[in-house]
Order: structure tokens, then sequence, then C-alpha cells
């Protein structure tokens, strides 16, 4: 093949013989210097020079009233920030697992308010109003994880992130659990009142009011992770479908 | 996504054929290193053994089997916490040598074996993760990804065994929360000695003793029970592979008790083309079966008296089958001749399952 070159074999640019075909030869050659060769090129196309200072002053104001504007508005902090800041850190003085017992404790009545008469009968009932309930100060245990070495974890909820579960545990030590392929369980006892028993199996004909935690009837239930992989101020309001899970 | 079947490798079983030399038997110093007793006492959980051998061999082999007991296994239901605490922990899983196996089908529930002092546990995936104890895929390359199953191996004889340390308390964190149901399992005490007061007797066990169910004088068609004399050397190598072949055939039709190796059978060709190879001889045979919960170690001794009492004009085929190791319920097996004439030559089947 001939190798394509600016000019043809005439010594004409490849636009004019194009032109050329359309047009008659003056209005190709107009064309061709008007809009091809010596065609403007506008810097700020879009805005152009205000006619007059009074426009010129008014666009000024517009501008700085806008930028005014952003910086007022709060912007989320930066990792780096919140390092800093240290809004999340608890003092090696805070970190013991009797300090966190009385919120364990107002976190079980909690739930068996919210629960009322749903923690005999559980089932569908329950399990709408416990996915909105909040589960800081919630004694949590893993119970079967994608990563085997995490089961067996047991403490109580201090912060509940999109992803991650912080507990504290028996111990004092401060954990941090991640949701994802984890499965949780969670134990509430029913707390002395003299009723009929709950699921799991726990018959407890006894009904007095000093029982032994481990004969007191529990409301026991399980939370999987995956799906539970939102911050708790989001939860409250989501609808929950269900879903096929890939770990089961 | 729920209704594509799972797609598998899938290996046929395969058999190894070795003729070898035994050489000598020290009655003071039994062997144990070198083939074939290597390969039998290296099997684990034996089923069942059949000792074939011809009919004037027969007073000689029950005198040998009088002077042994007959091997004794057990039966008991136990959880695995049971297992791992008390009596029996320290007096038979510490300090004692013992075999058990669980109930269960490899590759579909879950199988807890214990021998040599690990504890083996085969697990799918959902055990695997309630029971938090780190294990290794299962099967070529975790079966690539697809519902994988899962080994835990445990040396539980170990010092760091013991209850207090933290591998020890996760194991039993798992035994109590992920396999808390009782299972039941057969048990075998290789040791000769059993501690007083016998650990297994408050779970019950059923005693079982594995007797031999004896069929004597079968009058069977023999074939040629001598290997060639060229099958010896690189070139012997086909001659070898159809001798094997045949007499294999043949001790599998008189394990299996086929009415094609009886003298005067009559069977339409168009149904079995089957004949026993060789110049048609006759004779009476013998077979012996073992059936139970047996340990190698037994077999091997057997075998070793086998050898050394039986005389060398007489043949014998002793073969040892193990329990089944997966879904397609193959096992593996080890056959053992001894040709008349040549008391220091073995010809040995070593048929492997791959799962």
């Amino acid at each position: 093949m001939e190798s394509t070159s600016q000019t043809s074999s005439k010594n004409q640019p490849i636009a004019a013989v194009l032109l050329s075909r359309a047009h008659d030869p003056e209005e190709t050659k107009r064309i061709l210097t008007e809009k091809i060769q010596q065609r403007p090129l506008f810097l700020c196309p879009s805005s152009p020079p205000p006619s007059d200072a009074r426009a010129a002053r008014r666009r000024e104001r517009e501008k700085k009233r806008l930028s005014r504007k952003k910086t007022l508005k709060p912007k989320p902090l930066s990792a780096n920030e919140r390092r800093k800041l240290g809004l999340y850190d608890v003092p090696r003085s805070g970190q013991r697992y009797a300090l966190f017992e009385p919120l364990h404790q107002l976190w079980l009545g909690y739930i068996r308010e919210i629960l009322g008469n749903e923690i005999h009968t559980g089932g569908e009932g329950a399990a709408s109003k416990l996915t909105s309930a909040d589960f800081h100060g919630a004694e949590v245990e893993v119970v079967r994880s994608g990563c085997v070495s995490r089961v067996g974890l047991k403490g109580i909820v201090i912060k509940d992130s999109r992803f991650t579960f912080e507990v504290v545990t028996r111990r004092n030590q401060r954990k941090l659990v991640p949701k994802e392929g984890t499965v949780f369980r969670i134990e509430v006892p029913l707390g002395g009142v003299p009723t009929a028993t709950v699921e799991e199996g726990q018959s407890d004909e006894k009904q007095q009011q000093q029982q032994t935690e481990a004969e007191q009837p529990k409301m026991i239930f399980e939370v999987h992770g995956e799906q539970f992989q939102f911050r708790s101020a989001d939860r409250a309001n989501k609808k929950f479908r269900s879903h096929f899970s890939k770990i089961l | 996504m729920l209704s594509f079947p799972t797609p598998s490798v899938y290996q046929s079983s395969k058999c190894f054929v070795t003729y070898g030399v035994m050489g000598h038997l020290d009655p003071n110093q039994p062997p144990t290193k070198s083939k074939p007793w290597s390969t039998v006492a290296g099997q684990d959980f034996i089923n069942r053994v059949e000792l074939i051998i011809p009919q004037d061999a027969f007073e000689v082999v029950r005198k040998i089997l009088n002077e042994k007991a007959a091997p004794e296994f057990q039966r008991v239901v136990m959880s695995l916490h049971d297992v791992l605490s008390g009596d029996f922990f320290t007096e038979c899983i510490k300090k004692g040598n013992v075999m058990m196996l669980s109930e269960g089908r490899k590759g579909i529930d879950n199988v807890f074996t214990f021998r040599n002092g690990i504890l083996t546990m085969l697990l799918d995936k959902e055990a695997y993760e309630r029971a938090g104890l780190v294990g290794k895929p299962d099967g070529v390359k975790g079966k690539r990804g697809l519902k994988p199953r899962w080994v835990v191996e445990i040396d539980l004889t170990s010092s760091s065994m013991v209850p207090g340390k933290k591998g020890f308390d996760r194991l039993i964190y798992a035994s109590k929360n992920a396999f808390n149901t009782p299972v039941t399992w057969l048990f075998c005490n290789l040791s000769s000695t059993i501690p007083n007061p016998d650990p297994l007797a408050p779970h019950s066990p059923t005693r079982c003793a594995a007797e031999p169910s004896v069929l004597e004088n079968l009058d069977a068609m023999l074939p040629t029970l001598k290997p060639p004399v060229d099958a010896i050397g690189p070139e012997g190598r086909e001659e070898l592979q159809y001798f094997s072949t045949e007499l294999y055939e043949w001790l599998s039709l008189v394990r299996l008790q086929s009415p094609r190796i009886q003298v005067g059978d009559q069977v339409d060709p168009y149904l079995c083309r089957y004949q026993v190879p060789g110049d048609g001889q006759q004779g009476k045979i013998c077979k012996l079966t073992w059936q139970g919960f047996l340990a190698p170690s037994w077999c091997r001794e057997i075998l070793l008296s086998l050898v050394a009492e039986l005389p060398s004009k007489t043949w014998f085929s002793f073969s040892t089958t193990t329990f089944s190791k997966g879904m397609a319920g193959d096992n593996s097996e080890i056959s053992l001749f001894r040709a008349q004439g040549a008391p220091g030559e073995y010809l040995m089947w070593e048929i492997k399952s791959h799962e």
C-alpha cells in the first residue's frame, strides 16, 4: 500500500482534498483558511469575560459566598485525625471486665424490655425486634467462624462498628472480632420471673427467685455476622431479608 | 446455583504386585522392617482376614491358632468428651496402646479415629468451623473449594495434652460444644495387659471375639500354583503380569465361594467364560475367615507363625482387608501367596484405593 502522508500527489493538504469533493474551489479555500488553518482556540470557552465591571464584581461576590458555605460544612475525620484524637482508645485501667458488668446487666434489662413476651415464644417476632436492638453491653460468644482460632471468644461488647465487634474478655483483654464469616451466640437469662420454659431445651421446673445462673431458663439466639455488617445506628431502620449465605 | 452436581476427581483403585524373597526368619527376632512384614503391619484398622490353605495343612493351622487367643475387640458408646477425660484418658490413651474407630461413613459423616497416639477427626465444614481446632483440607487440593472437608490431627500422647494447657482446653471445648453427642466406637486394646479396674467398664462395652469361620473340604480345580521360571527380571514382566492376574482372580473366586472353581462346574459359556487356568488339577482346599476390628500387629504375628510352621510343600494365601476409606466404599487390601516348593519366595498384591 502507498504510505498515507499529509500531502496528496498534488501537494495539497488532505483536508483540502476532502473539502474539494463537496464544495467549489473558492469555498474550499475559504473554509480551509478560516475554519481549519486559522481556527481560533478559545482559552476560556464557557465563560465569556464580563462585559462591565459591575458584572465582574457580582461574580466575585457569588464565588466567595459559595466557598464560605463549603468550609462551614463539617467533613468526616480522616484516619490519621481519628488516631490522633484517640476517640476510641480504651486506657489500660479501663479494660477491666468488672467495669462493664453493670453495663451488661443494663443491657439485659433493656433486651427484656424490648422483647416483652416474645422472649418466651422466640421466632420471627423476637428476631425482628432483635435486629433493630443495640448490642453495646451484650455478652457475645463466637460459636462458629471461618477463622477457627476465633471460636470460643467470649466477652462484653464495648464497640459495635460496621465490620467488627470490640469485646472485653473475662481476662481483661480487649479483642477485636471481625463479623465476617462468624456466628455469635448471645444468651439472655429470663431473670427470675416465674414463667414457663423457653427454647433450646432449657426446661427448668423450679420457679424460685434465687436461682443459680446455670439453672435459670435462658433465651439463646445466634447472630450471623455476615448479614449483620451494619453500624448499630444504621441497623435501626433496616429491613432484613433472608439471603443464601455462602458459609452455610 | 443449588442444583449442579459437584464435580469430583474419581480415581479407581490400583493394584501393585511384588514378587520377592522373604529372607531368613529368626524366631527370636521377628522381622519388622522389611517387606512384606512392614506393609502388613502398616495398615490401619483391618476388617477381614482370609486364609486359604490345602486341606492337609488344616491340622497344622488349627494347632497354630489354638496356641494364640482369638483377637478380641469391644464396641462401646461414648462421646468424645468421655474419651478425653477421666480414667479412660489417663490409662488407655496416655499410657496404653489402643486403637479406636468411631461410627460413620468417611466422606459423609464426622468420623474420629485414634491410632498410634494420634486422634484424627474427619469433619465437614460446619463441624470444623464450630470446633475451632486447626486442621488441613481433605482431598486433592481441598476438593478445589467445593464443600471442603477437613482433617484435624492431634497427638494425644504428647506432654502438652494435659488438662490445664491451652491446646487441650480447646479440644475439650470442642468436644463439649461441637461434638457432644455420644457415638459408637470400636475399641481394640493392642497391649496384652488390661489396667485394673477396666476404664471401659462404666460405659458398658459389648465384647466380641473374632473366631474364625472355617469352610473345609472344598473340592476345587487348582490352577498352576508355581510362578513361571522366567517371571523374574525385566524380561519376564509380562509373564509375571499374566500369572499374577490369573492367580489373583482364582484366589478371589475362592474367597467369594464362587461355584466356578468347583469340580464339575458346568455353566453356559454365554453366562460365564471363566476357566481355571492351568492343567486341570483337582484338590481339596480350606478357607478360614476372621471378621471384626483386628489389629495389624496380630495379622503380622499370624503370618509369621504360618510362614515358620507350615511345611514348605504346602502353599497358602493370606489376605487382609481394611475398613473402607471414603464415600465409594473402596477399601485397601494386601494379599500374600507363598507357592509350594519355594518357601522363601512370596507374591504380594497391594490394592490401594484413592479417595
